[in-house]
């Protein structure tokens, strides 16, 4: 089954980390292409309260190349597992105010279903395996969120 | 044992508590990366008590705590992501 969906490959795609406002229409306008029908996004955003504490604001900082490299391989699983056309994944690093949008995702596709299917895929993945931390700030104080640890590989070894 | 250069880094919580973003580190060849980190944990002690709750990376990819090191890897060592 694994490739036979395939519409396009990645290299249509747009991964990027920025400090600046992400602009969501221009990247709705990247993927959107005449043989799609279908284009479902992501709007990550920062929320007003953690835990029911009040935030003032977040800080987020990355391990930029290894960040990109993540970003760049779940989109290269959302081609082989779902028949989409085109991804972008743009996550915002540095302080962000409440409401700002820390990532979003853009994937179209021919039909709704995969278009949908793959969105999730990306969120949930980015949100388990890309190498970026969030610091949320309160009035009187800050902490480290939470986080996933990210699943590691079985032990060295059997490999080389 | 004759040794070798590895880049190693620290990301948020663990660069916090070390103080350290990026250093050259100098290893005895062979080394694996659960002793990279505890070399790093005799000099933070304060490291030792996030060995459960971090991973760590090899060239950019997460690798398991018994990979060897060679010369000019990059090694980092990673708190749970939060990202999203």
């Amino acid at each position: 089954m694994l490739g036979q969906f395939k519409v396009t490959a990645i290299e249509q795609d747009k991964f990027e980390l920025v400090r600046e406002v992400i602009d969501p229409e221009a990247l709705v306008r990247l993927v959107r292409a005449g043989q799609d029908g279908a284009i479902v996004t992501f709007d990550g955003f920062v929320r007003n309260e953690s835990h029911g504490r009040e935030t003032s604001y977040l800080e987020y900082e990355a391990y930029e190349s290894m960040a990109l490299g993540k970003m760049k391989e779940i989109a290269a699983q959302m081609h082989e597992k779902f028949a989409i056309h085109r991804v972008a994944i743009v996550h915002r690093l540095g302080r962000l105010e409440i409401g700002e949008t820390s990532v979003f995702i853009a994937v179209s596709a021919p039909h709704r279903g995969a278009a949908f299917d793959a969105c999730r895929y990306a969120i949930d993945t980015l949100k388990r395996t890309v190498p970026i931390w969030k610091k949320e700030y309160f009035a009187d104080g800050a902490v480290w969120a939470e986080g996933e640890l990210p699943p590691t590989p079985p032990s060295a070894k059997s490999a080389s | 044992m004759p040794s070798i250069r590895v880049k190693v880094l620290f990301f948020g919580r663990l660069r916090e508590l070390t103080g350290l973003a990026e250093e050259m580190g100098e290893l005895p060849e062979g080394a694996t990366l659960a002793q990279v980190f505890e070399r790093y944990a005799e000099r933070y002690p304060r490291l030792a008590g996030f060995r459960n709750s971090m991973v760590v990376s090899r060239n950019q990819e997460f690798a398991a705590w018994d990979t060897r090191v060679s010369a000019g890897d990059e090694i980092a060592f990673l708190p749970p992501v939060s990202g999203g």
